[in-house]
């Protein structure tokens, strides 16, 4: 295979090759094993690696009409190989910003407040995050008031969209209510380990497939006090849910019951689960179903996915809930622009990861500059993720523009404007040649009574030509993502 | 044990059962095709119909010795027995259903179980009657009773004898009781008077239950219905025979303590004693075998609702019962 067509744009960033194109420093196995390989070699590498998703049911579920449709995520053979020094600055950065991140949680909801006479958080009495932003964040939970989660941990999983750009890394989005794509992570690894061996063993590939223990490690610290083998449950909104194969993957992962909200019940503010021997207390719950359906009595009245009575039972220390509710008052689209502001308040220090520089429709200047420059910018809404409802300003028509600006004018504080950045580009076996796609990074940081990052990410990809959007849902898919030893 | 988790399991037992069953007698019905006679052929198909309980497309059926339209029939009952979708006992639902629950319990099951059911799952799902019918139909329902031999297999020595395995087992041999009862109820209501004809399909019954050598070696070549019966139902040391699956569920269910709902829990064990008893002690000699076997049916019914009240859809107060069939996620029906 040779990268006589590989098209290396310098202003764009390649994972792979310096801009003269010849490979970076620790690209150099990488390089060599893929000039060695025929063409046909990586379509049948590419092909086994696609055969074994299918044959171990890696898979999300797509609900139609009638019939289920179970999609393997599509995966590409090629890893991204990242050296030891830039995986510890990223590190350092997710510690750092999940710390302040828990800190600002506690500031919102907790006991830490100020006690004038709106009871606001500190950051906001200080001036650093306006009132409104946090009280008009659509998942801002009034319920969470007044409560201090254990160990200051509202946010124990969480799943960081990173970018890189020829300036560095950027936080894309922090995904603090239930990140998803870990079990992508570990499937990926299998599949390269077992199709590049020998690449593999030369690398040095630091391991992610302790990240199992890692969890289990990180669950049991926010356990209840006095509950020394505390039982683990996690909590799925069931089989129709399209990250179903990664709640199984976890459960077994953790050696957890995997239940559903019908399988548990809270009797004298403790929950159980019922078992083929009679009810048993759970301590620790991993759930993965959204604040809103966790439970009727607290939320949404009508969701059959939830636990009466868990919330209670979870205020007064019972059992521990994995995330906290009410986390996704610190990831929203809004809020999110505050976070370096955040970092520098709670640690006096400054943000090792910066964020993406981000314009907020709600100030009236900077809706006009989203509004002369929508073209040139990338356009969310606050409340949506998975890369819905985004108007990407450079590939759209001029129709499309003027048909979301409208929308913008007519809900400011609805959206959020970014400018489109050129995502960095990682080499892919596309149709049996060797092409750069742009691709992101999601590590997974976990923090019960310290915080743990196992040295790997789920590399999303998108894999149609030109494009910028990763998400699965949208044609993106995965690779592995290599980080080595120093 | 959750018990959902283990009336997963249970059902995966039950529905891999149900597709080997079919398999069996789907094989051989095939391999009649090509050289027994239409009577046999059609004899065949009635008592797999009347075995599962259901009507064959287009109602009743009607012999017919134009060797064209035997074939032509037999590849409509075939496809609707193997392939038909909207038939919940065709092989590929019951497949598909025990593949179902296997995915949800997948964190129940050894890694190994799941890719061999998996595999199976895919190759199934990629055909239709007509690949199969062209070549050799028998060699399809062979590889499927063989690849789920060969999951059961990689059960015995990956899966861990917790909870799980004792229910995934006492769903598989329930399973095997009821159908096998049923199996032996519609071949005496479909009797033959004919002693020749007679002969021919005690002994494709014999073939059914994989138990043609057996009772050679044990008999003789001569085809006696008495002894066939008694092979079949009493033998333990036959490993289909009726008798040998409910000792296995009687070993199941001595695997488990008991169910958290004490009533159900000890008639189920009271049950599955009395029809132990029943097979070991009380086979008539003569008389109405098919009442033997009707209560014998009822018995292993009955035993299925015992467990499922014991185990896995106890009262609890503040918990809805989980509904056993058609309810959201729930795979199973009896």
């Amino acid at each position: 295979m040779d990268f006589d067509a590989y098209d290396l744009d310098p202003s764009i960033y390649d994972e792979m090759f310096l801009p003269d194109g010849t490979p970076r420093e620790h690209c150099g196995p990488l390089n060599e094993t893929l000039t060695q390989l025929t063409s046909e070699e990586l379509v049948g590498i590419q092909e086994r690696v696609t055969r074994s998703f299918s044959d171990e049911g890696i898979t999300f579920t797509v609900y139609g009409d009638d019939e289920a449709d179970e999609r393997i995520i599509p995966i590409d053979c090629l890893p991204r190989v990242m050296s030891g020094a830039e995986w510890r600055n990223i590190e350092e950065g997710l510690t750092q910003r999940l710390k302040a991140l828990n800190l600002f949680l506690d500031d919102v909801y907790g006991k830490s407040r100020i006690k004038d006479l709106y009871g606001k958080p500190r950051i906001v009495h200080d001036g650093v995050v306006p009132d409104d932003v946090v009280r008009d964040c659509p998942q801002y939970r009034e319920e969470m008031r007044g409560f201090s989660a254990p160990h200051g941990t509202w946010v124990a999983i969480c799943g960081t969209d990173l970018v890189r750009t020829n300036d560095g890394f950027r936080v894309l989005e922090d995904n603090l209510r239930v990140p998803s794509g870990v079990s992508y992570m570990l499937a990926n690894r299998k599949a390269a380990k077992s199709s590049l061996r020998r690449l593999y063993r030369r690398s040095r590939v630091r391991e992610v497939e302790n990240y199992g223990r890692v969890l289990l490690e990180t669950l049991r610290e926010l356990a209840p006090e006095g509950r020394s083998e505390p039982t683990i449950a996690l909590l799925t909104p069931g089989v129709y849910n399209s990250a179903f194969y990664e709640h199984m993957f976890l459960a077994q992962e953790l050696g957890a019951e995997l239940v559903e909200g019908r399988d548990l019940l809270v009797s004298d503010d403790f929950v159980y689960m019922r078992t083929t021997t009679g009810l048993r207390r759970v301590d620790v719950i991993y759930r993965r179903v959204d604040d809103d359906f966790v439970d009727p009595l607290v939320f949404r009245p009508d969701s059959l996915l939830g636990v009466p009575g868990l919330i209670h039972a979870y205020k007064l220390g019972n059992v521990a809930l994995v995330n906290a509710p009410g986390t996704g008052v610190a990831d929203d689209k809004s809020v999110y622009a505050y976070v370096p502001d955040m970092v520098r308040y709670y640690l006096g220090e400054d943000a090792i990861l910066e964020n993406v520089e981000t314009y907020l429709c709600r100030r009236p200047e900077d809706l006009e500059y989203t509004l002369d420059n929508l073209q040139d910018l990338v356009v969310k809404r606050v409340g949506e993720s998975g890369g819905y409802g985004m108007l990407i300003g450079p590939h759209s028509s001029a129709g499309e523009r003027d048909e979301y600006a409208e929308q913008v004018r007519a809900d400011p504080a609805g959206f959020i404007s970014q400018p489109t950045l050129a995502l960095s580009r990682s080499p892919c076996l596309i149709d049996g040649r060797v092409e750069p796609r742009h691709v992101d990074l999601r590590p997974f940081v976990l923090h019960g009574r310290r915080t743990r990052i196992v040295p790997g990410a789920f590399c999303r990809v998108a894999l149609r030509r030109g494009s910028l959007v990763v998400n699965s849902s949208q044609g993106g898919g995965g690779k592995d993502f290599w980080v080595l030893e120093d | 044990m959750l018990s959902r988790s283990a009336q997963g399991l249970y059902w995966m037992g039950r529905y891999l059962e149900r597709t080997q069953h079919l398999c069996r007698l789907l094989e051989l019905q095939a391999s009649a095709l090509v050289d027994r006679p239409v009577r046999e052929i059609y004899f065949g198909w009635r008592r797999i119909y009347a075995s599962v309980g259901r009507e064959p497309p287009g109602g009743v059926l009607e012999i017919d010795f134009d060797d064209d339209f035997t074939l032509a029939d037999s590849y409509t009952l075939a496809d609707d027995l193997t392939f038909e979708r909207l038939n919940s006992c065709s092989i590929w639902s019951c497949l598909a259903l025990g593949r179902e629950n296997a995915r949800q319990m997948r964190h129940c099951i050894s890694g190994e179980m799941w890719m061999a059911l998996n595999l199976s799952y895919l190759r199934v799902q990629g055909l239709s009657m007509q690949d199969i019918w062209t070549t050799s139909p028998e060699s399809f329902y062979i590889q499927t009773s063989a690849e789920i031999n060969t999951f059961l297999g990689i059960a015995s020595t990956t899966m861990y004898r917790d909870d799980g395995w004792h229910f995934m087992r006492l769903g598989h041999f329930i399973e095997r009781a009821q159908l096998s009862s049923a199996l032996l109820l519609a071949h005496l209501a479909a009797g033959t008077t004919n002693k020749e004809d007679s002969d021919d399909d005690w002994t494709s019954l014999l073939r059914a239950y994989r138990a043609f050598d057996a009772y050679n070696r044990r008999y003789s070549v001569e085809v006696h219905p008495g002894r066939v019966l008694e092979l079949l139902v009493i033998d333990p040391m036959l490993p289909n025979s009726l008798c040998q699956s409910i000792d296995s569920v009687a070993a199941e269910l001595a695997g488990l303590a008991p169910g958290p709902d004490t009533g159900p829990s000890v008639a189920a064990r009271r049950l599955v004693d009395r029809i132990g008893a029943m097979v070991h002690d009380y086979w008539p000699e003569r008389g109405d075998h098919g009442e033997f076997l009707r209560q014998v049916n009822d018995y292993c019914r009955e035993l299925h609702y015992l467990l499922t009240a014991a185990y896995f859809e106890y009262p609890v107060e503040g918990l809805e019962p989980h509904p056993t069939t058609g309810g959201e996620g729930q795979v199973g029906s009896g």
